[in-house]
Formats: C-alpha cells, sequence, structure tokens
C-alpha cells in the first residue's frame, strides 16, 4: 500500500507538503483554484484567509477526504494515487471543528481511535489528555463537552498518532480568549519540539504570533506567499484616525505634509505614514492651536495587508490609508 | 483490517440500540409464546397454526412465517442502517478517515460487523423462540405439511435448521440496509426502506401473474424452509434462496462500496 517517499533530486527530505496547482470546484465555485504551496519539514506554516478563502477545501484535499478536480499534493513525497492512505502516516490533525461519537466519553473515544493506529497504551492516552488538560474530565461522555472541549479533545487525538506534521484548520475558532492563549501555546510547545504545523487562520496576529511562513488565500486563490519578514515589508504604512476641536484646519496641516497620506473615515480624519511623520503631525496641530481629542491607531499593518490582499475591491474599511 | 473491526465493535458494544436488539431478541419470543398459548382457538389459516396452541415445534415454525414477513428486516436494519448513516450523523468520516484508514478497510470492517451481528440476533432469537414456545407448550410429535408425523427429536433438528435457513436472505437484507444507509445518509430512512421493500417484495410475490419474478425476490427465500417440513422433503429452495441472497448481497454491497469510495467527506 505504502510507497517509499521520494527524496528530491539533490537528496535532500522532500517537502512535509507539496502542493501543485490544486483545483476543486463546487458548480460554479471555485473553491480552490490552483493553489501551489510548499510547507517544510520543521516549520510552521500559515494558511491565511477569509471565510470562504478555501483553507478547509484545501486540507480536506491534503486529508484525501475530497478528490481534487485537478493537481496533486504531496505529503512527505507521498501522493494520494501512489500511496492510498499511506500519505497519511505521520500526518494527523482535524478539519473544522473535531468530532467525536457522542456516546463515548473522551477517554473511549481516544482508545478507540487509537485502534484505527494499531493501538495506543493506556499510558499514552493519558499523556495527551494531560496535555491538552482533559483529563479531569476524561470520564464524561463527549455529548455533553463544550465546544473548547471538544476542539482540545481534537488535539489530543492527533497527538496520539505521534504524527510529524500537525494539521489543524482553525484551532482557535469558538475558543474564549484562555482558550485561544492556551492553543496557541500548545502550537508553540509542539512546534519547538521538532513538529512541523499546517494551520489555517482568520487572524493575521495567530499567524504572525506562531508562523514562519504563510500563504494568504482569497477567493480560491494565493494572494500571498512567503515568510512573515516578506509579508510585514508589504504593509502598508500605520495609520491613525483623528479627532480635534478643528478637523478642517487638522486636515490642512496633515494634507501639508508630504510624509502623510490623508483620508477620511466617515467624519473622522484618517492618516497613514512613518511615525516620525505622524508625530510631525501632532506638533504641528499643537503649534496652531488645534487641540487634538483623540489619536487612534487604525488597524495593524499587516491586518489592513490582509484586507488589501484578500480583498482588493476595496471595500474593506482601508480606505485611503491603504491606496 | 482486524484493527477496524475492533474499533466497530468497540463502538457497537456501546450503543444502547444494540443491547436493546439483544435483549428484545433474547426476551421477546417469551411474552410472544405465552400470549399465544393463552389464544382460545389456534390460527388455522396460519403455517402450522393449526397446532400452535398445544405444539411447541408448531409454534415455532408459525413465528417463524410471521417473522419473515417484516420483523426480520427490521430487526438487521436497525443496526445495519445506522452504520454509515451514524457516521455522517455525528460528522465522524472525517474523524476515522484521516487516521490512515482507507474507505475500503472501514467499509468491509463494518460489512464484517454487522453481518455477525444479525447472525449473532438470528441465533438467539431462534433459540429463544424455540426453547420458549417448547416450554410454554411443550414437545409432542409435530405434524408436517404433508400430514407425516415427525418425532420430537427429529422435529427439534428441523425446526432449527428451518430458523438458520432464514439466515441468507436475512444477511441480504442487512446488506440492502447497509447499502441505504451508505447512499441516503439517514439511518431513519436506512431503516425504513428495507422494511418497505420487504412488505412490497412480500405482496409482489403474492401477485399470481408475477409468478416468473417470485424465486428472485428475497422474501422467497424467507420461505425456502416449508420443503424441509415435507414429506419427501425438497431442498431446492434452500439452494435457490441460498444464491438469490447472495446476489442481493453482492449487489448491494458492490454498489454500497461504490458509493462510498466515491462521494466527498465535506460535512462534519
Ligand atoms: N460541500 C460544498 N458544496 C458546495 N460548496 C462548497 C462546499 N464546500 C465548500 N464550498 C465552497 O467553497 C468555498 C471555499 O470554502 P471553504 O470551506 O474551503 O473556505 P474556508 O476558507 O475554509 O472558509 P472559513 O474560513 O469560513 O472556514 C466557499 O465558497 C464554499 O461555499
Ligand atoms: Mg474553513
Amino acid at each position: 500500500m505504502t510507497t517509499t517517499p521520494s527524496p528530491r533530486p539533490d537528496g535532500s527530505p522532500p517537502a512535509a507538503v507539496e502542493a501543485v496547482g490544486l483545483v476543486k470546484t463546487y458548480g460554479s465555485v471555485r473553491a480552490v483554484d490552483g493553489v501551489s504551496l510548499r510547507v517544510e519539514p520543521g516549520e510552521v506554516y500559515g494558511m491565511l484567509g477569509p471565510n470562504g478563502a478555501g483553507k478547509t477545501t484545501f486540507l480536506r484535499m491534503l486529508f484525501g477526504l475530497i478528490r481534487p478536480d485537478s493537481g496533486t499534493v504531496r505529503v512527505f513525497g507521498r501522493s494520494w494515487a501512489e500511496s492510498g492512505v499511506g500519505v497519511l502516516e505521520g500526518v494527523a490533525g482535524f478539519i473544522e471543528a473535531p468530532r467525536f461519537y457522542p456516546y463515548l466519553t473522551g477517554r473511549q473515544n481516544l482508545e478507540a481511535l487509537a485502534l484505527l493506529d494499531g493501538g495506543a497504551s493506556r499510558g499514552r492516552v493519558e499523556e495527551v489528555l494531560g496535555t491538552v488538560d482533559l483529563a479531569d474530565r476524561a470520564h464524561l461522555k463527549v455529548g455533553g463537552y463544550s465546544y473548547g472541549m471538544k476542539q482540545r479533545l481534537g488535539v489530543a487525538a492527533s497527538l496520539l498518532r505521534d504524527p510529524r506534521l500537525l494539521v489543524l484548520d482553525e484551532p482557535a475558532n469558538g475558543l474564549d480568549p484562555g482558550g485561544i492563549r492556551d492553543m496557541r501555546a500548545l502550537v508553540k510547545r509542539l512546534a519547538s519540539g521538532g513538529l512541523t504545523v499546517l494551520l489555517s487562520s482568520h487572524h493575521m496576529d495567530e499567524v504572525e504570533e506562531i508562523c514562519d511562513n504563510v500563504t494568504i488565500m482569497a477567493r480560491g486563490a494565493v494572494a500571498f506567499h512567503g515568510s512573515l519578514p516578506d509579508l510585514r515589508a508589504l504593509a502598508p504604512e500605520p495609520g491613525h484616525l483623528l479627532r480635534t476641536t478643528d478637523d478642517v484646519a487638522a486636515e490642512r496641516l496633515a494634507l501639508a505634509r508630504p510624509d502623510l497620506r490623508v483620508g477620511r473615515d466617515g467624519d473622522t480624519l484618517r492618516v497613514a505614514g512613518q511615525r516620525a511623520a505622524t508625530t510631525g503631525l501632532v506638533a504641528d496641530l499643537v503649534a496652531a492651536g488645534v487641540g487634538l481629542l483623540e489619536l487612534t491607531p487604525t488597524q495593524t499593518p499587516l491586518e489592513e495587508l490582509f484586507f488589501m490582499l484578500t480583498d482588493p475591491a476595496g471595500t474593506a474599511p482601508t480606505g485611503g490609508a491603504a491606496a | 483490517m482486524s484493527a477496524a473491526v475492533r474499533f466497530e465493535l468497540r463502538k457497537l458494544a456501546a450503543q444502547w440500540r444494540v443491547r436493546a436488539l439483544l435483549l428484545a431478541a433474547l426476551l421477546g419470543p417469551i411474552p410472544v409464546a405465552l400470549v399465544m398459548s393463552a389464544q382460545a382457538n389456534p390460527p388455522k389459516d396460519t403455517l402450522f397454526g393449526r397446532f400452535a396452541l398445544d405444539n411447541g415445534f408448531a409454534l415455532a415454525l408459525m413465528l417463524l412465517g410471521f417473522l419473515g414477513q417484516w420483523v426480520l428486516p427490521l430487526l438487521t436494519s436497525v443496526v445495519a442502517g445506522d452504520s454509515f448513516a451514524s457516521e455522517d450523523q455525528h460528522g465522524t468520516w472525517k474523524t476515522v478517515l484521516t487516521r490512515s484508514t482507507s474507505r475500503n478497510r472501514l467499509f468491509w470492517a463494518k460489512v464484517l460487523v454487522n453481518l455477525g451481528l444479525t447472525t449473532l440476533v438470528l441465533v438467539v432469537l431462534a433459540a429463544s423462540t424455540i426453547a420458549s414456545a417448547l416450554l410454554v407448550e411443550g414437545a409432542p410429535a409435530l405434524t408436517g405439511l404433508t400430514g407425516q408425523l415427525i418425532a420430537p427429536g427429529h422435529a427439534l433438528w428441523l425446526v432449527a435448521a428451518a430458523w438458520l435457513s432464514v439466515l441468507p436472505p436475512l444477511l441480504g437484507f442487512t446488506c440492502l440496509a447497509l447499502l441505504m444507509s451508505v447512499w441516503t445518509r439517514s439511518s431513519a430512512a436506512a431503516i425504513a426502506v428495507p422494511v418497505v421493500l420487504a412488505l412490497a417484495m412480500q405482496m409482489l410475490g403474492s401477485v399470481g401473474t408475477l409468478e416468473p419474478v417470485r424465486p428472485f425476490l428475497l422474501t422467497t427465500a424467507f420461505e425456502s424452509w416449508h420443503g424441509l417440513l415435507t414429506d419427501p422433503r425438497f431442498t431446492g429452495p434452500l439452494l435457490e434462496g441460498f444464491v438469490v441472497s447472495a446476489a442481493w448481497a453482492a449487489v448491494c454491497l458492490a454498489g454500497a462500496s461504490f458509493i462510498l469510495h466515491r462521494r466527498d467527506i465535506t460535512g462534519g
């Protein structure tokens, strides 16, 4: 059933994930439209995109749950066409919200799933339950679990496989702030142990915090592909919203500075530029006797970039500052 | 493969519907036998009904004739119909299929486990029915379908064989329920359709002009044991029933496997 993964021509080990030209259409919707990406062993890779970008569809194809219309995906050098289910050797994770048998307890679910993997020792089940902090609830039926508990059980079920590649589809979805923090800490901890992680997310800050490389998807296609430093280099200058005692004068002063770009967000003045330019404007306002009531940063530059990349039509609240 | 079978067994063992089914097969025949023996008049129109009130063998055979109409298909569908559909209902296809288990392995594990469970249910039901009937009404010599008298020792053997003979068509219905379970992805539909089809086949089989299709109906095989209770005995229908049941099972499983392998797992 399984074939030995072929090393690359230069003899280096195969990529953890290598997708080439993946396409999946549902009727007229091109859910995934020619996506190619490559996840190197040992890195934490982020797939970022708004709702409906095609992240889940991509991951379903990776797991063989759906068949691509065209293109291939290789995991550690193995493809579905050649290796069948052997592709999933060393791979674990979950798609959307993890699901379990509600009539079994958390522990029984893990024990049953471990049977499919060829069995796991009782100690190992307890160990992963401890890792995700579920040991004291493991005797309860999953039917009564909260969303966050099921999410954590999903991570436990994945870890049970001792994966080399962990695939998580929006792991923080539906978690409370504490749960999100714990989940990110867990992913970082696992990654520092050498595990390769491919994770999808809506949130730039999540990807920024834990990922090495990122693919940003929009409407099925890749909008950006590269490292976080590359991404930061693309980000627009930080923007600020401004409320003053005299907005007309403030706007005139802002427009007079060549190092600032000026726009309006409804009634509120918006400026974008390097920090020195913004502080320069504040000095100008004070000098002109205009009172500064409020100076609020707009979205972080990366968030702003995310909206630019995924919504080029400009309906996102980036406005002039991003142009 | 054995890993997937153990996985399926583990799940079945935890389900109330499986326990309820086995309990019903074990205990259900007792009140039925008691109620029957308390009747004033025997159901003369039914096969073996004439002696059903004072002969345990006749009662066990009469009940077998009755169960074959729709109760047996229902018993097997209750679990088999749920088998694939419950993975859809719980959204757990993705949970199991992301663990290096191929669809093929999981499919055959479910098939094997359901065929095994159905066999177990039939054996329990047969043993319980025969035992209850004999205990309640005694075990005198049985009058066969051609009026011959069958000694109790031999009758017991024939009654057990008759019950066993419904296993092939019953497993055919199991496969039908499995097909419906894969196809409709709904437990309710996969439980109801085999029962409705059993009744429909029963009716078709009784229409005189449709005599040529009768041998190909799964329900006809439920009656192939009649030949065991005649003198001389004829076993042709048993063989025919076996072949027809196997054909139904093969077609249903091929269809189910085809559907399962082609489908996209997008739910859950
Ligand atoms: N089973 C399906 N049938 C029809 N269309 C589908 C199906 N699954 C996905 N789609 C469509 O494919 C597109 C991509 O969906 P997908 O679930 O992959 O997006 P996503 O990036 O995971 O979004 P989200 O952030 O909301 O989870 C969407 O337009 C969606 O409507
Ligand atoms: Mg998604």
